[in-house]
């Protein structure tokens, strides 16, 4: 009930009472968009519409429904996420939307009509990411450290805006925290045996299954999946072979063979919270042939193994390697799709694995706009192979038309082009991938990644 | 290992929740049938730990799903959502009367819940569980902001929400053991309400001085509110627990600076000397001191020491003059304060003045003085030192444990609505009086 009694008088005694106390205050409002905001709103008699978000600290596989009340009826609002790499650079995603009859919107059941993407998209604030016009080229977001949540800030804004990275005068805001790492999970840094890699244990005495988890010729270490999958119940090994500090002889060059590879499975089997008899492999890009080789290796049993978007065998150049540059395509802008060269009639044939010693289930997933990888002929050779050994029950496709190489856990963005290298030259490569089809890709995915997992190391 | 000990799969939905929110705690892969203990334990800032139980037996499915299964036993029985955290207990072997209070509400209370095999009752610190995962539970939502209040004298905390504003604002008064507790005010601005919790018994000036603050510092209190660029000054209300009722009422009704939206005032009375200030209340209450009683057990009754209610009209806050939508929140079970005789009495003063549209009594049978928000422990009593001497004494809160949880739980449900109702609501969305300025 609005007080009938306020009089004008009042009104503009506040409205003076608050430009002085604006005037004063300062450092405790350190942030221009929030003065902005308060400046515009303080003669409105209202408390700002409320913005929320469930869960507000989610893993990074759940899903956080954003809502919106006390607004204006059907009236056009913009939301926008943004955040900031570890490396510092803005990331930010905006969408249209119109509140409803009661002055309320609700992203899990309403349409965005403009912006990063349209449509009833729940999780697009988050998938839909993008470093504004102007950033630096070939970014891709990569959380190094996993320990800490990624500060995901949502506003709330009045009309249909287009914040391109500029200053924003926000309505509401509500800040989510995204983690791979639920409480409880443990980090371990492995550097034994000559390995190196993190391994991540689930909370609990355990034992757990777990898995052996490799990415590709982008070298380094990346934690998050592994982090994720502990996050889910499953130990997990991310292994580093290839441009890693740590790693013996000259970086650029694959120095780790068989062996290598072999002692990171046993670490996981001989580790005392571990089932021996529930360790799997999955590997992405050129960890594909990782995978696939070391099961074939004598001695190697996994339980299963995921392939996403990689060869089922190599050329006699290291993927990326300038021996390999007659198979490179290049587009307009001179980036460069690698494809080609992981075609099953380019691989050298000692270098092919021998699907025929495959013994466990086979899960191959496909972005079928990859341009990094031949990924729909690597899996037609697998399954080929397969079946001519009288395996085919072992295999499982999964295809996702419109999706890119980097087929990761779900509602990161899409890295449809990336800063492949920067020395001893630029090269920035093309991985393909449209942003919806991409997130509808890596959420299926990972859904079925997960029940796979659950049936053949906990069934 | 044996086949089940592998593939028990325990998990708990949100791991990271706010302490008001529910979770989903959830076994499976367990074999039909199966007899399981899920247990929660907590180690608190002070060194003390506290463990709460549950046995159920697994369904057809080899599931066991706490929000829909009945406990058979344990610290709680039935089906009970978050048994596993309001029937938590100290261990044993811990001290008596200890109560569960987190004093830094910038890090989570870490529960670590645990599943055994069979149904136990003790014993759990020497086993291996089949199964263990850790849940976090936090006051602040990421955003919100905890800023220290020191101007003009005041010891306070303000918790502003995450965001530009304006923001409805509460003032937020706790009871006689003093201090600066925070975390309902906390709580509060997780859910859009600039919070401010004001230590008026061992405030700084206090401490240094001696002397008691007048009515001149919750004035104070309430401009910082009113006058916060990021507050709506024309949306305060204030919420007062035990003595923090007590002054809500007076300032409420008698001042001339403070003009609320709405109150909430839980566990408390009218009853007091319309004269004076903090120090007029509290002496008022200890000249009664006479009629404290002692349970069986030693524990301090409180109780008769406002009753029977006075029919001294100097001695009531006079409740006719109340302008504003009033909610009191009552256990039938307090021993602490005479607080149900008191809501009686108050709505009978206002149906006399014509105001009782303005009240809305939550009075909730078994259930003691402390109504907090809800799923930390109850406890029927707890040692307790009043301000002002060295001395800690037992005294009796009252409630029964069940009774009470649930009680809390419905009680912060409708605080809430209230609050968003009077301090968000009542204006036609949209029709704002001059927003084009």
């Amino acid at each position: 009930m609005l007080r009938a009694g306020l009089s004008v008088k009042t009104l503009w005694q506040l409205m003076e009472m608050k430009t002085k106390t604006c005037l004063k205050v300062h450092g405790r409002m350190a942030d221009l968009q929030h003065a902005m905001g308060a400046f515009r709103w303080m003669s409105s008699v209202r408390p700002a519409p409320v913005l929320t978000a469930a869960p507000v600290r989610a893993l990074i596989d759940e899903q956080i429904s954003i809502k919106g009340r006390f607004l204006p009826p059907n009236s056009p609002i913009t939301l926008c996420s943004r955040m900031h790499s570890e490396d510092g650079d803005l990331w930010e995603a905006f969408a249209h939307y119109n509140t409803d009859a009661s002055g309320s919107f609700s992203l899990t059941s309403d349409r965005s009509v403009g912006g990063s993407y349209t449509g009833c998209e729940p999780m697009g604030l988050f998938w839909g990411l993008h470093p504004p016009p102007g950033s630096r080229e070939g970014l891709r977001l990569r959380k190094r450290n996993v320990e800490t949540p990624y500060t995901v800030h949502v506003s709330l804004l009045k009309g249909h805006v287009s914040p391109s990275g500029g200053p924003i005068t926000e309505l509401a805001a509500v800040t989510t925290e995204r983690s791979y790492m639920a409480p409880g999970v443990r980090r371990i840094d492995i550097r034994q045996n000559g390995i190196v890699g993190t391994l991540f244990l689930p909370p609990g005495p355990g034992p757990f299954p777990a898995m052996l988890d490799m990415w590709g010729m982008g070298g380094g270490l990346n934690e998050y999946r592994s982090a994720l999958c502990a996050s889910r119940g499953y130990a997990s090994l991310s292994l580093a072979y290839f441009e890693h500090k740590d790693l013996p002889g000259p970086l650029r060059e694959l120095n780790v063979g068989n062996e290598y590879f072999k002692s990171a499975f046993r670490l996981l089997q001989d580790h005392p919270q571990i089932v021996a008899e529930r360790v799997g492999i999955v590997g992405l890009s050129f960890g594909v042939y990782l995978t696939l080789n070391l099961a074939t290796q004598p001695g190697i049993n996994p339980s299963c193994l995921i392939c996403i978007n990689g060869p089922m065998g190599r050329s006699h150049f290291l993927p990326g390697d300038k021996g390999e540059v007659k198979y490179w395509n290049y587009d307009e802008r001179g980036y460069i799709a690698f494809r080609q060269i992981s075609l099953p009639s380019n691989m050298a044939p000692e270098y092919k694995v021998k699907m025929e010693k495959i013994n466990c289930p086979l899960m191959y997933i496909i972005g079928e706009d990859d341009l990094s990888s031949a990924s729909t002929e690597n899996a037609d050779q697998i399954e080929e192979e397969l079946r001519a050994a009288g395996k085919s029950h072992l295999f499982t496709r999964l295809s996702y038309p419109g999706a890119g190489h980097l087929i990761e856990p779900p509602y990161a963005p899409n890295a449809r082009v990336t800063m492949w290298r920067i020395k001893p030259e630029k090269m920035v490569a093309l991985f393909g991938g449209y942003d919806a089809p991409h997130a509808a890709a890596q959420e299926d995915a990972w859904r079925k990644i997960l029940c796979f997992l659950e049936s053949n190391l906990r069934g | 290992m044996d086949k089940e000990q592998r593939c028990v799969s325990l998990s708990v939905h949100p791991s990271r929740g706010l302490m008001d929110e529910k979770f989903i705690v959830l076994v499976q892969k367990v074999l039909p049938g199966f007899q399981l203990t899920i247990h929660a334990s907590y180690h608190c800032e002070d060194g003390n730990s506290w463990e709460a139980f549950a046995h159920y037996t697994a369904d057809a499915s080899g599931t066991v799903n706490v929000s829909q299964d009945t406990s058979v036993g344990g610290t709680y029985c039935g089906v009970e959502a978050m048994g596993l955290l309001w029937s938590l207990r100290p261990v044993p072997g811990s001290k008596p009367g200890l109560r569960l209070r987190k004093k830094n509400v910038q890090t989570p209370m870490e529960v670590t819940i645990s599943v055994y095999q069979g149904h136990q009752t003790e014993g759990f610190v020497d086993q291996v569980p089949l199964a263990s995962v850790l849940v976090e539970r936090w006051y602040m939502a990421p955003g919100v902001r905890r800023i220290p209040v020191t101007e003009d004298g005041l010891t306070a905390t303000l918790f502003l929400p995450a965001g530009p504003g304006p923001f409805p604002g509460i003032l937020d008064l706790w009871g006689g053991g003093g201090q600066l507790v925070e975390y309902r005010a906390a709580l509060l601005a997780s859910h859009g309400f600039a919070s401010l919790v004001l230590d008026y018994l061992t405030s700084k000036i206090t401490m240094e001085t001696g002397k008691m603050v007048d009515n001149q510092y919750f004035e104070t209190a309430y401009r910082v509110l009113q006058q916060h660029p990021q507050i709506l000054g024309s949306r305060i209300a204030m919420l007062g627990l035990s003595l923090g009722t007590s002054i809500t009422f007076r300032m409420a009704v008698y001042s001339q600076v403070i003009k609320l939206r709405c109150v909430v005032c839980i566990g408390g009375s009218h009853v007091q000397p319309i004269d004076g200030s903090v120090k007029e209340i509290l002496t008022f209450v200890s000249l009664n001191g006479s009629k404290v009683r002692f349970s069986e057990k030693n524990e301090m009754i409180w109780r008769d020491l406002l009753l029977p209610i006075t029919t001294d009209p100097s001695f009531k806050v006079d409740m006719g003059r109340f302008q504003c939508p009033l909610m009191l929140v009552v256990g039938e079970d307090d021993q602490s304060w005479a607080a149900y005789d008191s809501a009686m009495d108050m709505k009978e003063m206002m149906e006399r003045a014509g105001n009782s549209h303005l009240l809305t009594i939550l009075s909730y049978p078994k259930t003691g003085h402390l109504i907090e928000p809800p799923y930390t422990p109850h406890f029927r009593a707890s040692i307790f030192r009043k301000v002002g001497t060295r001395e800690k004494f037992m005294v009796l809160w009252g409630g029964q444990t069940v009774e009470h949880s649930r009680a809390q739980e419905d009680a912060w449900k409708k605080i809430l609505v209230f609050l968003r109702e009077n301090l968000y609501g009542g204006t036609n969305p949209g029709a704002t009086l001059l927003s084009h300025l």
